[in-house]
């Protein structure tokens, strides 16, 4: 499974939605009940399931779903 | 210098025209020199240096960050360019506020006063612009903005007139390369500029200026009226900051489209929120937005292993920032952490709310969504109380009064007779607003909407209306106090 693919599971899993196909220019308005409360569970999520840790910065810059995509790519690569 | 004074009527147009006829290299002279003088009317002459102050440093210091490569380095001058808006900030407006709440303190330490109390300053527009420098500096930390480069351009980003005293508190994303476009006359931005300056004037002073003789009788001697006095006042009160806020948001963006600039407009019926969350989405929306950017979410992120605790800490924090913003006072505050609490109270909340009306089969129903939306009218309406009582006494008192709810004499009579005239005005005037609201927005929108000569005629009723009824005294606005 790619890490694009894994990353679509996560969402899956955490918006309780199997039907989200992720594209990297997708937006929190995209996805429905992606607000700033579910983002916190989302990036959770993420660092439990890739064993990454996002720095501060990192966290605040996320415009769409390709930008977190590229970051758990960036942590991915720099733990090889 | 007000929106609603002669002296802009006269200023506006004049800088337009002298606007219109420079070169457009020299047009940021126009406006800025424009704004300055704007600024100055104000008859505060160290604001002006206040607001230099704020610009020279949140120039040298968004350069300063840019030009760093290391993080370690990058962060260090971002905290003091901030720290330094901050400095000001504090020393302009909670001086008063420390100084007086330090001597209580160690009056009753020592029995004396030890420390001078510093008087209180008039620093309108201070915290509206030093909050959009923050954002300036904290979009060139986050490498998601370059330095402005220009100082000119860079200083009429901190201080363009329409914007100045009282926001919206713009990006530098969204306000700088409009301000370096070149312009062109622009029919449909002048004719829409133009009604939404005067739908905003029409919000401030036939709507809000009367609510306003309503709500400051009655909260400015509170001790005088009972139960369903204070609830009429209160729910008054609601509308007028409303009327008077937008209107004058109204008037800003008019004002700035005449320039073919748009700013970000603060409202979208807030009071037809369905949750106080969505109420903050859709209200000062400049402001809310800062919030959430650069105080909500890198609290939120940073406590994230809490889960929802962290969440609910990170909420309470910024709305106790949010109320003290808006005013160095208890009362502030305490209005400020019921909206963190009661936003705190509904994420806690959250799965067992789902569950309810899972079993009771409401999800999606029209009469959840209204259910929904007469709840958190009144729970801001609730706090809407704090933020307008002129002491937190006074506040207590009117609690007092409403639970259990003493009705009293419905002395509301007496209201009416304090301006028989002046209240048959504002009912006329609040159809007017809910008749025309519609199709007021589809106008800003298309100038094709409605045929030429109605569309004329309702422009001219509006302007009569106003110029015939409106009473153009100084009345400041709500939100140039914060």
């Amino acid at each position: 499974m790619t890490t694009f693919e894994r990353l679509n599971e996560i969402f899956c899993e955490v918006f309780d939605n199997d039907t989200i196909e992720l594209k990297p220019e997708m937006t929190a308005n995209d996805v429905d009940g992606w607000d700033s409360l579910s983002h916190v569970n989302l990036i959770l999520a993420i660092e439990t399931k890739f064993a990454i840790t996002f720095s501060q910065k990192e966290l605040l810059t996320f415009r769409n779903v390709g930008d977190l995509y590229k970051s758990i790519e960036k942590r991915l690569e720099s733990r090889k | 210098m007000f929106f609603n004074s002669i002296e802009y009527f006269l200023f506006l147009p004049a800088i337009y025209l002298i606007f219109y006829f420079t070169p457009d290299r020299f047009r940021w002279v126009v406006l800025l020199s424009g704004s300055i003088f704007f600024y100055a009317m104000l008859m505060q002459p160290y604001l002006l240096l206040v607001l230099f102050g704020v610009t020279l440093a949140t120039y040298v210091f968004g350069r300063l960050i840019a030009a760093r490569s290391e993080e370690k380095e990058k962060k260090r001058l971002f905290w003091i360019g901030a720290g330094m808006n901050l400095a000001i900030l504090v020393g302009m407006k909670y001086l008063h506020f420390i100084t007086e709440n330090l001597d209580l303190l160690l009056k009753a330490i020592f029995g004396k006063s030890v420390i001078p109390i510093s008087p209180v300053i008039v620093s309108i527009g201070v915290s509206f612009y030093v909050f959009q420098a923050i954002s300036y500096l904290s979009d060139i930390y986050l490498e998601i903005q370059e330095p402005e480069r220009h100082f000119g351009y860079f200083a009429l980003y901190i201080s363009f007139f329409p914007k100045i005293l009282q926001g919206p508190i713009e990006r530098a994303n969204s306000l700088l390369p409009q301000l370096k476009k070149p312009y062109e006359f622009n029919y449909d931005n002048m004719r829409s500029g133009l009604l939404l300056f005067t739908w905003g004037l029409f919000k401030k002073i036939m709507i809000a200026d009367r609510l306003a003789i309503i709500v400051s009788t009655v909260y400015g001697n509170v001790n005088a009226f009972t139960g369903l006095s204070l609830i009429i006042a209160t729910y008054a009160y609601a509308i007028q900051i409303y009327m008077d806020f937008s209107g004058y948001t109204d008037m800003a963006l008019g004002t700035a489209r005449l320039f073919n600039i748009n700013l970000t407009d603060n409202f979208n019926r807030p009071y037809l929120a369905t949750s106080v969350a969505e109420f903050w989405r859709k209200w000062h929306i400049s402001f809310s937005s800062w919030l959430q950017d650069y105080l909500f979410k890198p609290l939120q992120m940073r406590m994230r292993n809490w889960k929802s605790w962290g969440s609910v800490i990170a909420l309470l924090i910024t709305f106790f920032i949010s109320g003290l913003w808006h005013g160095a006072a208890w009362t502030f505050v305490i209005w400020g952490l019921l909206h963190g609490l009661y936003m705190a109270v509904a994420v806690l909340y959250k799965p067992l709310q789902k569950k309810i009306y899972k079993k009771l089969k409401l999800n999606g129903t029209k009469i959840l969504k209204l259910w929904k939306i007469i709840i958190t009218f009144n729970l801001v309406s609730f706090a809407w109380i704090f933020f307008r009582a002129e002491s937190l006494g006074d506040a207590v008192l009117i609690l007092k009064r409403l639970f259990p709810l003493d009705p009293g004499k419905v002395d509301i009579v007496n209201l009416y007779e304090l301006g028989r005239f002046e209240t048959l005005i504002l009912l006329i005037s609040l159809l007017v607003f809910i008749m025309c609201i519609k199709s007021v927005n589809k106008l800003l929108k298309s100038g094709t909407y409605l045929r030429f000569g109605t569309r004329y005629l309702f422009y001219l009723f509006l302007l009569l209306y106003i110029l015939l009824l409106g009473n153009f005294g100084y009345s400041d606005y709500i939100y140039m106090g914060f």
